[in-house]
């Protein structure tokens, strides 16, 4: 549906099909993250990096085929995509790679790949399609019929993924799924009573059921210091990392803690802490705030979305990135315990990169049919 | 939906700015604390110099080894199950173990030491956690091995250059030199402060002695390390800018000491065959000592490494005592060489008339006790009696009174015996010189301690030292010199700090000189004339003047040991039935440039055990400065004129021609 006054060549239609913001956002993190990385990898231009930007290079293909489909189309596809995830994570207990002494990873040769990290897209697609089909407070059903079959969408991949083990990215698919259906099903007492049941459970688990080793790294999130010669050691490089950066920052190659390797996991689980060392709050308030702007822009595109359908799979990208942040960076800042959440693009990853890739992919396939307000 | 991701990026910002700008400085400086790593850097000692500026104690570049018991993982592990990286893991006993297996250990105490000092260590969870000297003065192998294996091993292990102690001459002059030694707990309690553990301070001798001029003071500097301690090639900027400013360390200062190398190892031969006794060698006028050996000895590089066990018993069982410095830290009898102190005392009594002659029957009975002389010297004066070392004449002054324990005491204080010479080197002894306040305290007092005093025996002790300053005293005329062995002290620039000046502890000029020529003849004919005691020891073209002694050990000691010996006759160099031997003199007679006072410890007759040393010593001491072919060969018999009274008494025996010392500079 061509508008009026709208670009009347290939070429101009091309171009106007394609959502600049996310694009020009996408771009500059990207960019930020690979100087970051390069430097949390010792300035080298190392084997590392070059993997990286090969696995993002694979994700902006991936995207750019994604943004070309129709909406529609990948809602037809979203059962079979899911399909074909859970199918891939149930191989991995059977052909998967070991590292570690935990089995991720499903591929050949140099190109290895996590499941689990796509599942987080598919997942999505799959929720959305089906609160998009059967959702809606308009339905008269009952309330434990309206959550089952969410429940069991998520259940399958997230139980396959625990196993592994993986409990973060686990985490992160619960989260998703509870971030659609807070938007697409439920009311806010309904909310309310699940996030109550939450904590209970949390508590209780707290009292009974935790392992020791969970206990003990709330225990050291709480009081890091009390562990500084054991777990706490990395929660408290991190901070003095944090706060080492000052305002302006160190400068790029010159953070102590980052380059003289006192900061451990530096391109995994801290790329955000060599950042804030490097780039001093200037730098991460500035990337902390176009990560916000993404978030937001994903929102805009839903609340412009044509469809439910649509304007789910966005929420949805959107609580993907919200969640990474937040939990990367909450653990940095010692606001939350150190798990393995990684950092959008920021983190050495390629099966994570080609995921937010894919994901920002979606977000401009959905942007490019959205309803125009003007 | 918005609005809560809106709030809580706020909330991140929020705490970022906590953080990085209220907090800013408190995690900057913390970061400082991860990547400073201050050192202390040792001044290096200063040297020890002979007074040809021969080396006799320097340093040699070493490697010291370090462990630190409780380590940080700093490697981050494929394994989960490993530690997590910035835990403290403390060392397992294999791990100790597999670094213990690239040491050369020198016996099984050695090995077992090196374990407890770890694992010591490991039990302190505070200091654990920082590197510890293990060992020190590692071997090139020991070095080369563990460097090899180093990262094989972990962080834990570290190398550090570091300076050992290395004495060139080893034995010659041990004493000396002294040798230096891990501080002890006792040591660094009391230093307040001014050491550390593992410090290296001066043990004995010369590096005791002035330990605060050798020492130097430490200085400070600092690097950038990373995680693994280990220093950064080329670290950020903002790291450089944040180190500390570096103090250089102030050298210690070097010693110089009045020792001839070439004398000392003349007498350290001389003793070739004596397993034990000591030789001073002082020049009179000054009291700078110009030899003092005691043996045996043990090499001080020894002390920087390792000793085992079996070596060390043996060296503290061993009889001949090598941990004990005879010059002075042994007193014995001086035996008839303390016989110009009772000529001394007895010339100063008014009624004494040194031309009386006692006649010598080869013993003296008194108080039921029969007190013997060597042999039967028929009439004696008092100048015959020193010559030939009548026992008997003494004896009889001092059952007449004339010796009277306290005029013997006065005499004995005058000429410096029974106190510390003040050199202070080695814990120097007193001596003993008894009073009747002494003896009745011991429970000896009889009045023939007095005729045993008389010759040296009895209660009456010396240092072999105290005996070379006595006789310098007899040599320059009356005046007990203060020994001294430090030259001077200069800084590693060579600016002057202390220089020795010759000072005189007490002046015997009160004597009438009368008495004291009287002496010094009496001495000149103790190797000149052919009755002399040491008379066939004489030089050919050297006039000495010299005193043998022969002190007996205590008979209930010896007969003791005589059983011993039937038991076990293991060597015959060494029969501790012997008597000591002593012989002290000085020479030229006519003017006096070294005093020499030699010991050999059961060493039999004065004459043939120590004077053969003594002499071997004046002659090359007085050969080196001047050529003794060129001094006019004197008539045997006839003894020389006193110095200063040639002029006088054109006594034939006034030698013509140049004489020996008259160049050194005639008084």
């Amino acid at each position: 549906m061509r508008q009026l006054g709208g670009p009347k060549t290939r070429l101009g239609r091309l171009f106007g099909a394609i959502d600049w913001v996310v694009v020009t956002l996408v771009g500059v993190i990207v960019a930020l993250a690979i100087i970051n990385l390069n430097s949390a990898s010792g300035s080298a231009w190392s084997g590392k990096i070059q993997t990286q930007i090969r696995w993002i290079s694979i994700g902006a293909v991936a995207a750019a085929i994604v943004a070309a489909f129709d909406y529609r189309f990948l809602y037809r596809m979203a059962y079979p995509a899911y399909a074909f995830g859970v199918g891939l994570l149930a191989l991995v207990p059977l052909v998967g790679i070991m590292r570690n002494e935990a089995r991720r990873w499903l591929g050949v040769g140099d190109y290895q790949f996590q499941p689990s990290e796509l599942m987080k897209v598919l997942l999505l697609l799959a929720l959305a399609r089906y609160l998009h089909d059967h959702g809606g407070a308009e339905r008269k059903r009952s309330r434990l019929r309206r959550l089952l079959i969410p429940t069991c969408l998520v259940g399958l991949p997230v139980s396959l993924i625990i196993v592994q083990p993986d409990l973060s990215t686990s985490i992160i698919c619960i989260l998703l799924t509870m971030s659609l259906l807070a938007v697409g099903e439920l009311s806010v007492r309904e909310m309310l009573g699940i996030g109550i049941t939450g904590l209970v459970t949390m508590v209780l688990g707290w009292g009974f059921f935790m392992l020791d080793y969970q206990r003990s790294r709330i225990d050291v999130w709480l009081n890091p210091e009390a562990y500084a010669d054991n777990e706490g050691y990395q929660t408290i490089q991190a901070m003095i990392a944090v706060g080492d950066g000052s305002f302006f920052g160190r400068g790029v190659g010159q953070g102590t803690q980052n380059a003289l390797h006192f900061l451990p996991y530096r391109d995994t689980d801290f790329p955000f802490a060599v950042f804030a060392e490097e780039w001093g709050y200037l730098g991460t308030s500035m990337v902390l705030l176009m990560f916000l702007c993404l978030v937001m822009w994903c929102l805009n595109i839903a609340s412009q979305a044509r469809d439910r359908f649509s304007a789910l799979l966005c929420v949805g990208i959107a609580a993907l990135f919200f969640w990474h942040i937040l939990i990367n960076v909450g653990m940095v800042l010692q606001l939350l315990p150190v798990t393995g959440v990684t950092l959008p693009f920021f983190s050495l990853g390629g099966s994570n990169a080609l995921t937010m890739m894919i994901g920002v992919g979606v977000l401009l396939s959905v942007s490019r049919s959205r309803e125009r307000r003007s | 939906m918005a609005l809560v991701a809106t709030l809580i990026f706020i909330a991140l910002l929020g705490r970022l700015c906590q953080l990085q700008i209220l907090e800013g400085e408190h995690y900057t400086r913390r970061a400082e604390r991860n990547f400073i790593n201050e050192m202390i850097v040792e001044a290096p000692r200063g040297r020890v110099f002979a007074s040809g500026s021969e080396v006799l104690a320097t340093n040699r570049p070493a490697y010291t080894l370090y462990v630190t018991p409780i380590p940080r993982v700093t490697v981050e592990s494929e394994d989960p199950k490993a530690p997590p990286v910035g835990a403290r893991v403390p060392l397992d006993d294999a791990q100790i173990e597999e670094l213990a297996e690239l040491i050369d250990f020198v016996d099984q105490d050695d090995r077992d030491a090196f374990f407890v000092k770890i694992a010591d260590r490991r039990a302190d969870e505070l200091n654990g956690k920082y590197p510890l000297a293990v060992r020190s003065n590692l071997s090139w192998e020991e070095y080369a091995r563990i460097e090899t294996r180093r990262e094989a091993l972990g962080e834990w292990v570290e190398i550090r250059e570091s300076a050992r102690r290395y004495y060139p001459k080893g034995e010659l002059v041990a004493f000396l030199t002294g040798y230096v030694g891990e501080i002890t707990p006792k040591g660094l309690s009391q230093s307040a402060g001014a050491y550390r553990l593992g410090d290296r301070v001066g043990k004995t001798g010369i590096e005791r002695q002035w330990e605060n001029y050798l020492r130097g003071r430490l200085g400070r500097s600092s690097r950038v390390v990373d995680v693994h301690g280990r220093a950064v090639p080329e670290p950020p900027p903002d790291a450089l800018a944040a180190l500390p400013p570096i103090e250089d360390p102030i050298p210690g200062q070097d010693i110089h000491l009045t020792i001839d190398l070439e004398l000392q190892k003349i007498a350290s031969d001389a003793f070739e065959g004596k397993p034990a006794g000591a030789v001073v060698a002082i020049e009179p006028q000054t009291g700078r000592i110009l030899a003092m050996v005691s043996v045996p000895s043990i090499d001080p590089n020894r002390w920087q490494q390792p000793i085992p066990r079996a070596d060390y018993q043996e060296w503290s069982e061993s009889p001949y005592k090598p941990f004990i410095d005879r010059t002075v830290q042994e007193h014995f009898f001086p035996g008839s060489t303390y016989k110009v102190v009772s000529a001394l005392a007895a010339l100063d009594d008014p009624t004494f008339d040194p031309e009386r002659e006692v006649v010598c029957d080869g013993f003296v009975k008194y108080g039921g006790r029969k007190f013997k002389c060597t042999h039967k010297h028929g009439p004696v004066n008092l100048h015959q009696a020193i010559v030939e070392s009548c026992n008997v004449y003494f004896y009889t002054l001092a059952i007449e009174d004339v010796l009277s324990l306290e005029r013997q005491e006065i005499f004995a204080r005058r000429t410096g015996l029974g106190e510390r010479t003040g050199l202070g080197l080695n814990s120097e002894t007193k001596g003993i010189i008894p009073t009747e306040a002494f003896e009745a305290r011991e429970g000896t007092y009889q009045r023939g301690v007095q005729l045993n005093s008389a010759i040296g025996q009895g209660n009456v002790t010396a240092t072999v030292l105290q005996v070379a300053v006595l006789y310098g005293a007899i040599a320059n005329g009356g005046q007990v010199m203060t020994p001294y062995l430090v030259d001077r002290i200069e800084t590693h620039d060579r600016k002057l700090v202390f220089a020795s000046t010759p000072q005189v502890r007490r002046d015997l000029a009160a004597i009438v000189p009368a008495d004291r020529r009287r002496i010094h003849q009496a001495l000149i004919g103790v190797v000149n004339d052919p009755l002399g005691t040491a008379y066939s020891e004489r030089l050919p073209n050297i006039t000495v003047a010299g005193k043998t002694g022969t002190a007996e050990v205590g008979t209930e000691i010896s007969r003791r040991r005589r059983k011993k010996k039937d038991e076990e006759l293991e060597n015959p160099d060494w029969d501790t039935t012997e008597d000591h031997a002593w012989f002290a003199s000085y020479a030229p007679a006519e003017n006096p440039r070294i005093a020499v006072a030699a010991f050999v410890e059961h060493g039999g007759v004065g004459a043939d055990a120590a004077a053969p040393i003594a002499m071997k010593l004046i002659e090359y001491y007085l050969s080196r400065t001047e050529d003794p072919s060129s001094a006019p060969i004197r008539p045997s018999g006839v003894a020389p004129p006193l110095p200063g009274q040639r002029a006088l008494d054109s006594a034939p025996a006034g030698p013509q021609g140049p004489r020996l010392g008259q160049l050194g500079g005639p008084r």
